[in-house]
């Protein structure tokens, strides 16, 4: 079990590991064998490793949901309903500012200076950014989009949707947390039966 | 094709060297206006003298696709050019392997039939043709295959949108279904048929093509299968795309929605299922003897507070600031007293009283300038350390008619962390 130490500190303390945040963790916790061994060792603490559906991210979830555990994610779910708008925002603005053909997926890097100079010299960016820094989820009291885009990416790195390879450099990483997010809204509108497609409707098509 | 005679070949050839070479010049004379034309679709026809103009279209290098239209370049010359720069917008595919057998076919038929009539010089002419058409046949697949793992492997990046990219694979892959339809055209059978009997044409229809068709099918089928996982990811980034700003819309135009209570169904959904966190902690282990050593060793590697000594500055001052040495000495000792206090609240962890404390030590301090100096370093600790320890004070109303409350003693504690 020595040798997963790290690993399972990383779970322990509530983290998603996925291939872009840590490849070797990642491909261990791939191992049927190692899941197991991990798992084993979690009962006593009632804990047992997750993943998605297609097993792009890992994280610890309860093996038994006594009271205290369903109270716990209770909150944690609330938390998680809360911040869908900000960061489905956060995506879509990042998808237009940086002129992307496609949505952020796990393992793509985002150049903060770049965000900043595309946002700077566009009203409509400006203003939407603005918006999106005041949000309860970023709670940025700052005026300057320098320090709003900051606060905004520091926030994501905290909540491990992004990850900053070099402390120093303003670029950041997309991990598979975002992977995890798409699955979570996806799960609500099957469950719920939302109307919102994800197929492009016949007229699009033609 | 039979009934040529070597010597109208022998004219022909010439006659055709030198039309074809000086058409090849023209394309290199013009090549600037030439590539232009390339890009813009159009040709500008004042980058060009009227003689040349003539000449290029007698060429067959531009031509005039309607009375209203500007000149162009010829379908052909354009293609040979898209193919050149591995421009994938305008690269043609050409798929057609009919009409190659065919040709091959009537190769073989003309060069065994000069054979018969031992015409040696028409029959190696027929058979250098026969090459020609078998590599013609072969180089087709190779440029097909080359265009489309270039397109595979820039992603389709010479289109923009996603939903280009999509129509671009699916174009691409029935290019490939053509392209392997072609391939099931060719029957080696009647390929060894043809050849039968014959060493120069078994070597070269049998196992040349066989060779490098078979090596052909291999890569297409790598290409097929990439093809298609390119496109479910295409496809998958399209729904993400489309999920997002869908599900974004719809909760704007539902500020108030609130998805049912998914971690308290008796099914959790694993994706709810995220625990809150543990962090390990872990102390120095003080009762294994076998590691005093190394805690020894991370003792002396803690960094020391080193005194920073300020030189003086010579300042133009005009008064010196007076201290008594005895006093200075005396404030040392006071500070030093109060310090050990502290230390010793620290070390019994309970709540201490600063008066008993004084008492006990027998110290000869004034109570009320201990208490001062308990107060004063109290408030002159950082932050994080104030809040390490809680100071209670000890107070009374100064009498029944004055409200004044009076400081008796103070205790401190240390707080638990």
């Amino acid at each position: 079990m020595l040798q997963h130490g790290p690993i399972l500190e990383r779970l322990l303390a509530g983290n998603f590991i996925c291939q872009v945040s840590d490849e070797d963790a990642f491909r261990h916790l791939s191992n049927e064998q190692t899941q197991q061994d991990i798992n084993h060792y979690l009962r006593p603490l009632n804990r047992r490793l997750v993943s998605n559906d297609d097993n792009s991210v890992f994280f610890l979830g309860y093996h038994e949901l006594n009271k205290e555990a369903r109270e716990q994610l209770s909150s944690q779910f609330s938390l998680t309903v809360q911040s869908l708008m900000p960061l489905l925002e956060w995506l879509q603005l990042v998808q237009e500012t940086l002129g992307r053909d496609s949505a952020l997926t796990a393992g793509d890097t985002i150049k903060l200076q770049e965000f900043v100079l595309r946002t700077e010299d566009n009203q409509s960016l400006r203003q939407r950014l603005n918006q999106l820094a005041s949000d309860r989820f970023f709670n940025s009291q700052s005026e300057q989009l320098d320090n709003q885009v900051k606060l905004i990416f520091r926030r994501l790195k905290e909540h491990g949707y992004l990850l900053q390879p070099h402390h120093d450099r303003q670029y950041y990483v997309v991990t598979g947390k975002i992977d995890y997010l798409i699955d979570v809204i996806r799960f609500i509108r099957d469950e719920e039966q939302l109307p919102v497609e994800d197929t492009p409707n016949q007229e699009a098509l033609l | 094709m039979a009934a040529l005679d070597s010597g109208s070949t022998a004219g022909t050839a010439s006659n055709l060297f030198n039309i074809g070479s000086d058409r090849l010049a023209l394309l290199g004379k013009h090549h600037k206006a030439l590539m232009q034309g390339y890009l813009d679709g159009f040709i500008d026809e004042t980058a060009f003298s009227e003689g040349a103009l003539k000449k290029l279209i007698a060429a067959r290098i531009l031509w005039r696709p309607d009375e209203q239209q500007p000149l162009a370049l010829r379908p052909l010359v354009s293609e040979l050019i898209a193919s050149m720069v591995a421009d994938e917008n305008r690269r043609q595919i050409n798929a057609d392997v009919a009409e190659k057998l065919e040709q091959i076919r009537n190769r073989v038929q003309a060069y065994r039939d000069a054979q018969y009539k031992g015409d040696y010089s028409v029959a190696e002419l027929q058979l250098q043709r026969l090459t020609e058409h078998v590599h013609d046949l072969s180089g087709q697949f190779e440029e097909a295959i080359d265009s489309l793992w270039h397109r595979l492997n820039s992603d389709f990046g010479f289109v923009a949108s996603l939903d280009d990219k999509i129509r671009e694979n699916e174009r691409a892959q029935k290019q490939l279904r053509r392209l392997l339809d072609g391939l099931d055209l060719l029957d080696f059978s009647e390929l060894i048929e043809l050849s039968e009997g014959n060493n120069h044409l078994r070597k070269l229809l049998v196992s040349q093509l066989q060779n490098q068709l078979s090596s052909h099918h291999s890569s297409l089928l790598e290409v097929q299968k990439r093809l298609v996982e390119l496109l479910a990811k295409f496809r998958q980034q399209q729904a993400r795309s489309l999920l997002i700003s869908n599900m974004a819309a719809f909760l704007r135009q539902h500020p108030k929605y609130q998805p049912a209570d998914y971690p308290n169904r008796s099914e959790l959904p694993a994706l709810f299922n995220h625990a809150a966190a543990i962090i390990p902690q872990a102390a120095i282990a003080l009762d294994k003897a076998s590691e005093r050593q190394t805690l020894a060793e991370l003792v002396h590697a803690l960094p020391r507070a080193k005194p920073v000594n300020l030189h003086d500055s010579q300042s133009a001052s005009f008064s010196s600031v007076w201290v008594d040495e005895e006093i200075a000495a005396r404030q040392q000792a006071l500070k030093t007293d109060v310090e050990n206090f502290y230390l010793r609240v620290i070390d019994q962890g309970g709540k201490l009283s600063a008066l008993s404390y004084l008492e006990q030590q027998a110290l000869e301090w004034d109570s009320e300038i201990w208490l001062y100096q308990i107060i004063a370093e109290y408030q002159a600790l950082p932050q994080d350390e104030k809040q390490m320890f809680a100071i209670l004070r000890d107070e009374a109303p100064a009498s029944a008619m004055n409200q004044l409350l009076l400081i008796r003693d103070i205790s401190l504690q240390l707080k638990a962390a």
